[in-house]
């Protein structure tokens, strides 16, 4: 083994590594954003009465959570523009996708979430005289909330690593800009460890934080 | 006041309610008293439709509830207060916003005539120091008096009570049945689901006795309780006086 390990190589890459961990950052945070938005709204979907509303999102998290994100991506890159005639351009296509993808894991977890909260919250708020809708609003969803930030901090996390993936459609996230760079200095072994050691540095944080919350809450119950 | 024609309730194929008829008049007070899973708490569930009854009649103020098509259940229920065995404080909100919520919510009263109200319902209730406080920061006995004071905060004309002393510590029971009993006296008109007998004799116009499904026998506490007439009602409470 007569490598020799190269500190020059990725200082030198750095500023490139970082811009592509800013991309990663960006869409992990968007697309948790989104996902929330409609992992909410299909979450209480998951636990509706009316059979409709039931059925659609249930076919729209089974669907996601059935097939491979990159599957998904290729299908809203390549398949969708196929089928409309416009092009979908790559950073669009990566935010529509992780969105989609995100709010379909989001929905499970809100859906347990409300399923944790005892049925006589419910009650006790439908005797009063307010509707359902209320009661989800003012007593059943601020719990939880609450009670879910622990798994959606581990959301965050696997959307992380995932956005990996959109790599595959020319976007210059972290991962592809390792490529890019290993490809041109074929110091291989250097920028492939800056990466995972970039991933890891924002990965911890987070499950610190998940940990800590989980903790809080625990004593809170 | 409330009048139940016929009620039936089956879970499945458990036959929970066989033909309950009642007539409870403003200002009563009823007592409803029986073995565990006699039909007690499903038949005082169904008189607010926390479980929609399979078939029969429910009346309250001559309006037919069970009659979905005219009636609009939330309006009904913000009419008639519950208080549950577990309480069922909302636990992410004080005492204060506890009982806000519906009079703000579902009455629109302005917050601040809402405070007003909470706090009259808090003094009557002997709480009135605890109004800043979360649920879980109060003993059993108290949490169950702030959620009969939520539950009049929405000044309701019946008042129905689902074991309400049954999760309590012994030395918790006196507190909330003193509330229940001074409810009394003031003209509600109250239906008490209890194992508490003594409250039952004390306070009651009227003692309910089911079992299995039905309403066994119907009288003044005094008389049930010195001179039962059914059998079933008999044993029962040789089992617990």
């Amino acid at each position: 083994m007569g490598y020799v390990w190269s500190w020059q190589v990725i200082v030198q890459s750095f500023p490139m590594l970082l811009a592509g961990a800013g991309l990663t950052i960006r869409l992990t945070c968007i697309a948790v954003s989104m996902g929330i938005l409609i992992g909410t709204f299909f979450g209480i979907g998951r636990v509706a009465k009316n059979a409709l509303i039931f059925s659609l999102s249930s076919i729209y998290v089974n669907f996601i959570r059935g097939t491979p994100l990159l599957v998904q991506l290729y299908l809203v890159y390549f398949g969708i523009p196929a089928l409309i005639g416009i092009p979908i351009p790559p950073l669009l296509a990566a935010y529509i996708t992780m969105s989609v993808n995100s709010g379909a894991y989001v929905a499970e977890i809100v859906r347990a979430g409300i399923q944790s909260i005892s049925r006589g919250q419910m009650e006790a708020a439908r005797s009063l005289g307010m509707t359902y809708g209320q009661a989800m609003l003012h007593v059943i969803l601020p719990q939880t909330f609450k009670r879910i930030i622990p798994p959606l901090g581990n959301e965050f996390i696997a959307l992380l690593k995932d956005s990996s993936i959109v790599s595959v459609i020319a976007l210059e996230e972290l991962v592809r800009k390792g490529y890019l760079i290993s490809g041109r200095t074929f110091r291989s072994f250097e920028i492939w460890t800056a990466v995972a050691f970039m991933f890891l540095f924002m990965t911890l944080p987070i499950t610190q934080l998940v940990n800590y919350t989980e903790r809080k809450l625990k004593k809170g119950d | 006041m409330i009048e139940t024609r016929d009620l039936h309730k089956h879970f499945g194929r458990l036959h929970v309610l066989k033909g309950v008829s009642v007539q409870i008049n403003q200002g009563e007070v009823i007592c409803v008293i029986g073995p565990s899973g006699s039909g007690k708490s499903t038949f005082l569930r169904c008189l607010n439709f926390l479980e929609e009854p399979t078939s029969g009649q429910i009346f309250i103020d001559g309006q037919e509830i069970t009659n979905k098509n005219e009636t609009d259940i939330n309006k009904v229920r913000a009419e008639v207060g519950m208080v549950f065995q577990q309480f069922n404080l909302f636990p992410h909100m004080n005492v204060l916003d506890n009982i806000c919520l519906a009079p703000v919510k579902v009455r629109k009263l302005p917050r601040a005539e809402a405070e007003e109200r909470a706090y009259a319902l808090l003094k009557k209730v002997g709480l009135l120091d605890k109004a800043k406080a979360f649920p879980d920061q109060l003993s059993g006995g108290q949490q169950q008096r702030v959620a009969i004071a939520r539950a009049l905060a929405m000044q309701p004309k019946v008042m129905l009570f689902d074991e309400p002393t049954s999760a309590l510590d012994p030395e918790m029971i006196k507190e909330v049945l003193d509330v229940m009993k001074d409810l009394g006296r003031e003209g509600m008109t109250m239906v008490v689901v209890t194992h508490e007998m003594g409250f039952a004799r004390e306070v009651a116009d009227r003692v309910l006795f089911m079992d299995d499904g039905m309403i066994l026998e119907e009288n003044s506490p005094s008389e049930i309780f010195t001179s039962p007439a059914n059998e079933r009602t008999k044993m029962f409470l040789s089992k617990i006086l």
